[in-house]
């Protein structure tokens, strides 16, 4: 196993010179390669900041985020947006697929944002697209895609880049229970076989019941961190 | 990647699109039928100037010019005529004796330039007799015959068949009159210049000024205007003692018309896709308003702000193109047509537009040698116009847009 997420004191104020407000408090966050991690709590309760800070897509007031022994809060806007681009990969709880660009040119453009060659990301489209099962889907728009089936484009555009792990925010909020069960299967298929690392924030016990280590959030603070063996066999490992 | 989503992009919203297309199709065949007209305009006035007025060339003894004094006529004027004649890019050469002088009839005076004249060419080299629109060109028979200006005719109340007194100096000096009938009246697009020249014979006007054979002026048409320049740097060097002039000297004002008008034109395509380009403006801040979020993904992906720019100023470039074309077709087709036809603008007064100098039938023509400029100044529109929505999707934070 090697660190991939390591999150020293992280701390996000808001409102810091009138009355503060603590989205995320001290909070310390290790991840291993391969995890398949739930980050869990009541709405309000930092999860979604958490994630973006680890994401880069917000800079935490206090406190380091190393990846891969990068500090991410050390880099400018430009460098995080290439660091984002190599080295993580993103599923949003709205699909947020570009709605001009079929699923194949979705997926496509984050390689070719990485300038991968033609033929390489021609292989690894095909490759995707049998691994979320949408091999004949490659060219509709995401109008004419379910909702389950944009997802299941999304997290192939996340892994697009081979990124170092996949940040998702509430993937299956949107999704009805098949879908969900479907895109859960997907992604603990790629995180089982591929060894592709997942952290998701969600509500969702459908996503809780799957995790393998669950991470419960409250007014900013983890109170709780459990590491799940199997679904039938919980074991509590660590509380914050 | 870029270059598809921004094309497929401008037509999410196709009504939307579809208006502004229009509206830079219409701004733009607006400016190309100004420019068409501008251009008709002073086509039509060059010409005027070169086949009615002045010629290509003029020549003069180089103190001729400075006081009209008659005594400075063209030495060795018939050998410099049969010269030029003869040169295989001259098509006519038409000498002329010219003076200041006063008309005067029983009611009035005013103050003329006299042209002496040897009818036959100067018919073909100033259209005198195209421009005659009352009584008849001269008649070889007949002595002390003039023509004047429909404007100078009004006023000095004159008709064909009046008499007037044409008074001037002499080359001695002495002052000299005579006597004249009104042959013809005529008309021009130039009214100035229609009250301040009456014609006479040459032999007629030459008798009494005392230069035998002489004359002031010789007008040289050729049969290229793309010739003016090297013919008169040929003669010049066979012929220094003389001034030689191009239309463009002797008019100078014409020549500045044209130049300022050519401007001119540039400044009101300007002014055409400057209100355009709020338009556009418009249409790109709704389309990056409206995907906000979808922008905050791709910056939240990994899109580098160049790659953000890019598409903007793509979409702008498109949605500006788009209509680019069919706004110079309908402008090529409309200028084309009223080429052929002529268009009127008698409406807008004769008179004035007669003062000016132009004809009222004006022949538009598409102004290809200008397109280029054009293209120019919409690819510059859209570049500026796509600058503030483009800063304004490059200042959003993905992770605040993505919120949206």
């Amino acid at each position: 196993m090697n660190t991939v997420i390591d999150a020293h004191n992280i701390s996000k104020v808001y409102n810091p010179e009138t009355i503060p407000v603590y989205a995320v408090n001290n909070v310390h966050l290790h991840l291993e390669r391969g995890e398949f991690t739930a980050l869990v709590g009541p709405s309000g309760s930092g999860k979604t900041t958490l994630l973006n800070m680890i994401g880069g897509l917000d800079k935490p007031d206090g406190g380091n985020i190393f990846i891969n022994g990068n500090d991410i809060t050390k880099l400018s806007a430009n460098e995080l947006i290439d660091f984002r681009l190599k080295n993580i990969g993103f599923v949003f709880q709205s699909f947020n697929l570009i709605p001009v660009l079929t699923a194949k040119e979705n997926v496509e453009f984050i390689m070719q944002l990485q300038k991968i060659k033609q033929s390489e990301r021609d292989e690894r489209i095909k490759q995707l697209f049998q691994q979320i099962g949408l091999e004949d889907k490659l060219n509709e728009r995401p109008s004419k895609l379910s909702g389950g089936q944009q997802q299941r484009v999304a997290v192939a555009r996340a892994l697009a880049s081979k990124p170092q792990f996949v940040l998702a925010d509430e993937p299956t909020a949107n999704l009805d229970t098949k879908s969900a069960s479907n895109l859960l299967d997907i992604m603990a298929k790629l995180n089982k076989e591929e060894n592709i690392t997942f952290l998701f924030s969600t509500h969702d016990q459908r996503v809780i019941d799957r995790a393998r280590r669950v991470i419960t959030l409250v007014d900013g603070r983890i109170v709780k961190d459990t590491a799940v063996v199997s679904t039938e066999h919980k074991e509590a490992a660590t509380i914050r | 990647m870029i270059f598809i989503m921004a094309w497929r992009n401008i037509w999410r919203n196709k009504m939307r699109s579809i208006v502004i297309i229009l509206s830079i199709a219409i701004g733009l065949f607006a400016g190309i039928a100004v420019l068409a007209l501008y251009k008709g305009m002073m086509k039509s006035r060059v010409r005027t100037v070169i086949d009615a007025e002045v010629g290509h060339l003029q020549i003069h003894d180089t103190s001729f010019k400075k006081d009209y004094e008659p005594q400075f006529v063209i030495s060795n004027g018939a050998d410099l005529l049969k010269n030029i004649s003869s040169m295989p890019e001259v098509k006519l050469a038409a000498p002329r004796s010219i003076t200041n002088g006063m008309l005067a009839t029983a009611t009035g005076s005013s103050g003329v330039q006299i042209n002496g004249v040897i009818p036959a060419l100067e018919y073909e080299a100033s259209q005198l007799k195209k421009k005659i629109i009352e009584g008849n060109e001269f008649y070889p028979a007949k002595k002390n015959e003039v023509i004047v200006g429909k404007k100078l005719a009004g006023k000095m109340k004159l008709k064909v068949g009046s008499k007037l007194v044409l008074t001037f100096t002499d080359t001695s000096g002495n002052i000299v009159s005579g006597a004249f009938r009104v042959a013809a009246v005529y008309q021009s697009d130039n009214a100035p210049l229609d009250e301040r020249n009456v014609y006479v014979t040459m032999n007629d006007m030459n008798a009494l000024l005392g230069i035998s054979n002489a004359f002031h002026e010789l007008v040289v048409l050729l049969k290229n205007d793309e010739d003016v320049k090297t013919v008169q740097q040929t003669l010049r060097k066979k012929f220094p003692a003389y001034q030689i002039e191009t239309w463009r000297e002797i008019s100078p004002e014409t020549d500045l018309l044209v130049k300022t008008v050519d401007q001119y034109s540039y400044i009101i395509m300007v002014i055409i896709m400057l209100a355009l380009a709020f338009g556009i403006i418009n249409t790109m801040l709704m389309a990056i308003l409206e995907r906000t979020r979808e922008i905050g993904m791709m910056m939240a992906l990994g899109t580098n702000k160049i790659r953000i720019f890019s598409l903007v100023l793509m979409e702008t470039i498109f949605l500006t193109l788009a209509g680019t074309p069919v706004g110079i077709l309908i402008g090529w087709l409309a200028a084309n047509y009223y080429n052929r036809r002529g268009l009127n603008l008698s409406g807008m007064g004769r008179e004035m537009m007669s003062s000016f100098g132009f004809n009222p039938l004006i022949y538009p023509e598409f102004p290809a040698d200008k397109l280029m400029g054009v293209l120019l100044i919409v690819v510059i529109t859209a570049i500026v116009s796509c600058l503030f929505p483009a800063m304004k999707a490059l200042k959003l934070q993905p992770v605040e847009a993505l919120r949206l």
